[in-house]
């Protein structure tokens, strides 16, 4: 465990290199102010949309499959069926293999219950970068997203205050779940899973079960911030280990970043941008880690174009840092020309 | 940075780590008291044909809705939160919409991914049943009168036991009071079936039937005569008597014109084999 924990944290560990001088800072470089240069961003919320899109059809599939007997995209998130390809929710599976190792029905399981949830590794691990399930499939996540818009209004009027906790308790949380599965010999993360409970109730009609998710909801709206999918859900956590070991993930490119840690603001996780900070990168080039979702918010508040969705170099993956190369060439955003000249 | 913070980052990590424990605790001690009072056959609910032993059953079942997708009447339901443990895990309600067989293979066992509907019971029988066939006629031509997939199908059917059909009060039965039925099948309940010996499903709210005594809970059964019959009990008394055969579908109390239903089909749970 120690070892894989320093694996993960290899980087952080590393030591800083200097933060760049001001001359350095691409604002500087292409003639601008920093106030120049950060007002006359548009956020293109190319990502969020494409995202939003993807995650409706995703779930129009699933409720349509059932609906109109379409059986392209059959199940719930819990388990489905893809044009025939079983796929698993891995942490559902998880708990059913810790069960059954303890009962003796690990050889009843089926090959179609095997390949689901191996495909569904390889899928999130080869193209989805890990998490990717959480902002890109999840329901709840879409419901947690709107609710901190709501939430956002309550801060304005300084009803609530945002507070960040440690993360690192959804580990005890994933491994407490799986435990419980062993103890008790149920799927007892199953019965309080807002994922499942809300994809069964899209797809097969509401139920009571629905009052918990909507508790939850509300407790991130007025209590703690995106509380079930940053501390708790072992969904996503199962997802985040995987998502370590992805050759995907969200590129940061140190020379083009002005520090103006605007996309830390955005983030759901905002741990996994640790090195936008002036002065923490500890080299030319990072990838966000296994609790990043891939959801693109930062991609697209980003002004110097320093977050971009890229694939890591097996170098990188071993640790390898990369020499100091030349400065990227900057170009001017049209916009701001534009603001330059009004000026 | 991390240097500094990391005493606060320890104590705060300890801190929800603590609440981590207590309210997994809590969910845990919840499913401990839920687990007894969980169960759906005690409700007189039947699970999909092939299911495990209530026991088994629940752990085993992930919640997918798989079975409920497949089924071609959509008899299988999926069970709320007010059944505790057995939220999210399927159920058939005979009194609304039955298991009619008319999908033929025992699809919801044969699409589910973890077993907990298990198709092998059926895979075995049918296969058990169509191997002296096969014996018989090694090059597959068999005479007009023989279909293996009909014996396939069949034995399939009778391979497992989700319920027995009673009476319990002979005295609301039709047939015990000699009277006929003319009127639609059911009890007001809306669901399909096919008919035996028929290849289409019908709505059972739209089926007109004219019975001189009403048999219709032994005209519709799809395992026929070696699971229930109309016994004659005295002049103009007629009662259906329950055999051996029945596996348990529900089609009779789907049928069932009176109100409350005359004919119960009650679940039988097996026993454990795992837990």
């Amino acid at each position: 465990m120690a070892f894989l924990y320093d694996w993960i944290t290899r980087d952080k560990k590393r030591k800083p290199l200097p933060p760049k001088d001001r001359s350095n800072l691409p604002f500087a470089r292409l003639g601008f102010t920093f106030k120049e240069w950060h007002d006359s961003h548009i956020n293109k919320h190319k990502w969020r949309n494409r995202r939003w899109a993807f995650l409706i059809f995703i779930n129009v599939l699933f409720i349509t499959s059932f609906a109109f007997d379409l059986s392209i995209l059959e199940g719930s998130l819990s388990g489905s069926r893809l044009i025939g390809i079983y796929l698993m929710d891995p942490f559902n599976s998880a708990q059913e293999l810790v069960i059954s190792s303890r009962v003796g029905f690990l050889a009843l399981l089926t090959t179609n219950f095997w390949i689901g949830f191996f495909v569904i590794l390889t899928i999130y691990w080869l193209i989805g970068g890990g998490r990717a399930f959480c902002s890109w499939v999840c329901p709840y996540h879409f419901l947690a997203e709107m609710g901190e818009k709501v939430r956002a209004y309550f801060i304005k009027k300084k009803k609530v205050r945002d507070k960040i906790y440690d993360t690192t308790v959804k580990y005890v949380f994933w491994a407490g779940f799986l435990l419980l599965a062993f103890v008790t010999k149920e799927l007892v993360f199953e019965d309080i899973n807002p994922v499942g409970i809300l994809s069964r109730s899209l797809i097969y009609g509401p139920g009571l079960a629905l009052i918990w998710v909507v508790a939850l909801l509300l407790f991130e709206i007025f209590g703690v911030k995106r509380f079930w999918c940053r501390y708790v859900c072992p969904i996503g956590t199962t997802y985040g280990i995987i998502g370590d070991l992805s050759p995907i993930g969200i590129k940061f490119e140190l020379d083009k970043c002005g520090y103006c840690t605007d996309c830390q603001d955005v983030c759901l996780v905002p741990h996994e941008l640790w090195f936008v900070k002036k002065g923490a990168a500890t080299r030319e080039v990072h990838f966000t880690g296994g609790d990043c979702t891939k959801c693109g918010l930062c991609v697209d508040v980003c002004y110097g174009e320093a977050l971009s969705f890229g694939f890591k170099a097996p170098s990188y993956v071993l640790g390898k840092v990369e020499e100091k190369k030349e400065l990227h060439p900057l170009e001017i955003p049209d916009d701001v020309t534009d603001k330059k000249q009004e000026k | 940075m991390a240097k500094t913070n990391s005493k606060i980052d320890r104590r705060q990590f300890l801190k929800a780590g603590v609440s981590a424990v207590v309210s997994l605790a809590v969910v845990g001690s919840a499913a401990y008291y839920f687990k007894d009072k969980s169960s759906l056959i005690e409700q007189g609910y039947l699970r999909p044909p092939g299911s495990r032993a209530e026991k088994d059953f629940l752990f085993s079942c992930i919640k997918c809705g798989l079975c409920v997708q497949i089924c071609p009447v959509r008899a299988i339901k999926l069970a709320d939160w007010d059944d505790g443990l057995s939220y999210g895990t399927p159920f058939i309600d005979p009194n609304v919409q039955a298991c009619d067989f008319s999908c033929d293979a025992i699809q919801c066992a044969e699409t589910c991914p973890t077993a907990a509907i298990d198709f092998q019971i059926f895979k075995e029988a049918g296969n058990k049943a169509v191997a002296p066939l096969f014996e018989k006629y090694p090059d597959g031509r068999f005479p007009k009168d023989i279909n293996p997939f009909e014996v396939q199908i069949t034995a399939m059917k009778r391979a497992d036991k989700i319920g027995e059909a009673e009476i319990p009060n002979p005295e609301q039965c039709l047939a015990y009071n000699g009277h006929g039925y003319k009127g639609t099948l059911g009890h007001g309940n809306k669901g399909k079936l096919r008919p035996p010996g028929q290849t289409e499903r019908v709505r059972i709210e739209e089926t007109q039937v004219n019975r001189e005594i009403c048999d219709l809970c032994v005209i519709y059964c799809p395992l026929g005569e070696e699971a229930i019959e109309l016994n004659k009990i005295e002049e103009g008394k007629f009662l259906p008597k329950v055999k051996d055969g029945c596996v348990g579908c529900g089609v009779c109390q789907m049928v069932c014109p009176t109100n409350p239903v005359s004919i119960i089909v009650k679940p039988v749970d097996k026993e454990p084999r795992f837990s």
